[in-house]
């Protein structure tokens, strides 16, 4: 009955296109997923509040499973700008990695863990992060999917290494701010932001993970 | 053309549709829909004396035709809401509605006269019957409590009061009669029912706050039988809503007794609804060869 939220991970305003991520989850995306070629949808959108701010020269993405779509849009805006893009994707096993056909062309370096290590380093892909950062100098990290690792990410934001930031998901009905259900914890001050009005992407010292 | 305006307690609303509070928010996000001065009536989201953060989440969940949420009412507070919202509902057009809720006898008082004070608002809406706030306490939903603070808010405000009512009592019909008798001016009706849903996953709550409301059509048969029973027995006018989804749901509202109608859960569905709505009563009012929706409120009851 209600509404899903979905990243806009590809838009093509020429070819009047949105590409989305679905990951089937529960009914409604299972809906969704039986939908036949040439059905009409509606869509509400584009909600939430956009990155504009690119004045960076290099970006680095932290995500595991289905978060990696999430920064398909940001990493090709980046990698357009000539930003340094160097994607991390980290799944439980290489047969979960997701959108690594978009994020491919536009990184500098993509790297990838696999809990089972059937796919690149086994292990925590934050490892791989921290080795990045060794490497090369990263401005800003993005991270989406775990919470694990934005807590990882956070902490290397509190210390003062990277410039972190969070995409988060949140149960919402409206997607505009009317039903305050996607309310994250404000850190270090009482209240809520709202995923929806005031994401979803957060920089990361703000919000309680 | 037909006369789409109706009258609650000497307030010309221009049509019968106006959200129900805590649904709709004045914002840029909606510029693109509709806008808010088209609606029958503005109402703000039920604001407290003082800054409130709300319940933790997670708020909602989806059920069956419906969801279940506990919100918590966030609230900037009277001081903000005067200072910011109420100029803004005010500028709108439509009259203005304003919620409120108290947590004590004397903040309902105190809160309702300083809204009268404002000079910015036509009528005042008792929020006496929100599930979810952290005492648990339905003022709504106990006589004497009804009673008393109906009775202590007409006395500092000469505004009409809007007595919100809950569905989770006995009889919201004998609950109308009361808020009558203590001097409200209308009753709406329904807020939300109380429920809950569970993980069996992790064997908890789902909801942050543990229960929450319920609402959206799974509750509409609720509501239709509450304005239906209540008409009978009050002479004030009932502001009916619970599950409006489209205008042929609205117009089952006023044909049950209802003076006007309020949409919630659908506003977050499609946020085109209550256009829609507002449309579809004209067109049916039209249609059906009457020359004001006034002509069909109550028509069921005979």
């Amino acid at each position: 009955m209600l509404p899903r939220p979905f990243d806009i991970m590809q838009a093509d305003p020429r070819e009047q296109t949105l590409r989305l991520f679905v990951k089937v989850e529960g009914r409604g995306t299972a809906l969704l997923k039986s939908l036949k070629p040439g059905t009409e949808v509606k869509i509400t959108g584009p909600l939430g509040r956009p990155i504009e701010n690119f004045s960076c020269s290099s970006m680095a993405f932290l995500v595991r499973g289905a978060g990696a779509a999430a920064v398909v849009h940001l990493a090709e805006a980046a990698g357009a700008r000539g930003i340094a893009v160097y994607t991390i994707l980290s799944a439980s096993a290489a047969s979960r990695i997701v959108c690594r056909k978009y994020l491919e062309p536009v990184s500098t370096e993509l790297l990838i863990a696999t809990d089972d290590g059937s796919e690149g380093y086994e292990g925590l892909a934050s490892d791989l992060l921290g080795d990045l950062l060794r490497r090369k100098t990263v401005d800003r990290v993005y991270t989406c999917g775990s919470r694990r690792f934005a807590r990882y990410v956070q902490r290397l934001d509190r210390e003062g290494r990277i410039n972190g930031f969070v995409f988060l998901e949140g149960l919402m009905a409206c997607g505009m701010g009317d039903c305050h259900g996607c309310a994250v914890p404000k850190n270090g001050q009482r209240g809520y932001f709202l995923v929806c009005r005031d994401g979803p992407h957060f920089p990361i010292a703000e919000v309680v993970l | 053309m037909i006369d789409t305006s109706v009258e609650l307690a000497g307030v010309t609303l221009p049509n019968p549709v106006l959200p129900a509070s805590g649904t709709y928010e004045v914002a840029e996000v909606h510029a693109g829909f509709f806008s808010p001065s088209e609606l029958g009536a503005v109402i703000n989201k039920t604001i407290f004396m003082n800054p409130r953060p709300g319940n933790p989440p997670p708020r909602i969940w989806e059920t069956p035709c419906g969801m279940l949420n506990a919100i918590g009412i966030p609230s900037e507070g009277l001081e903000r809401f005067l200072a910011d919202q109420l100029p803004r509902l005010r500028s709108l057009g439509p009259p203005v509605i304003v919620s409120i809720a108290g947590n004590s006898i004397q903040d309902w008082r105190d809160l309702a006269a300083a809204i009268d004070r404002s000079g910015s608002a036509d009528m005042i809406e008792l929020d006496l019957s929100c599930p979810n706030l952290e005492k648990g306490f339905i003022w709504a939903a106990d006589e004497a409590a009804l009673r008393r603070v109906v009775t202590s808010v007409v006395k500092v405000t000469r505004l009409p009061v809007i007595s919100k009512l809950s569905p989770n009592v006995r009889d919201i019909s004998e609950m109308a009669v009361i808020a009558e008798r203590a001097g409200t001016a209308v009753v709406s009706m329904i807020n939300s029912y109380q429920g809950m849903a569970i993980d069996i996953g992790t064997r908890k709550p789902i909801l942050g706050n543990i229960t929450g409301g319920l609402t959206g059509p799974a509750i509409r048969p609720l509501a239709i039988h509450g304005v239906f029973t209540t008409f009978k027995k009050i002479t004030v006018p009932i502001i009916g809503m619970g599950g409006i989804a489209t205008w042929q749901n609205a117009v089952e509202f006023l044909l049950a007794g209802a003076t006007a109608v309020a949409v919630g859960t659908q506003n977050f569905v499609n946020p085109l609804t209550m256009k829609e709505v507002i449309e579809g009563i004209a067109g049916y009012v039209e249609e059906a060869g009457f020359s004001s929706v006034r002509d069909i409120v109550g028509l069921a009851q005979e």
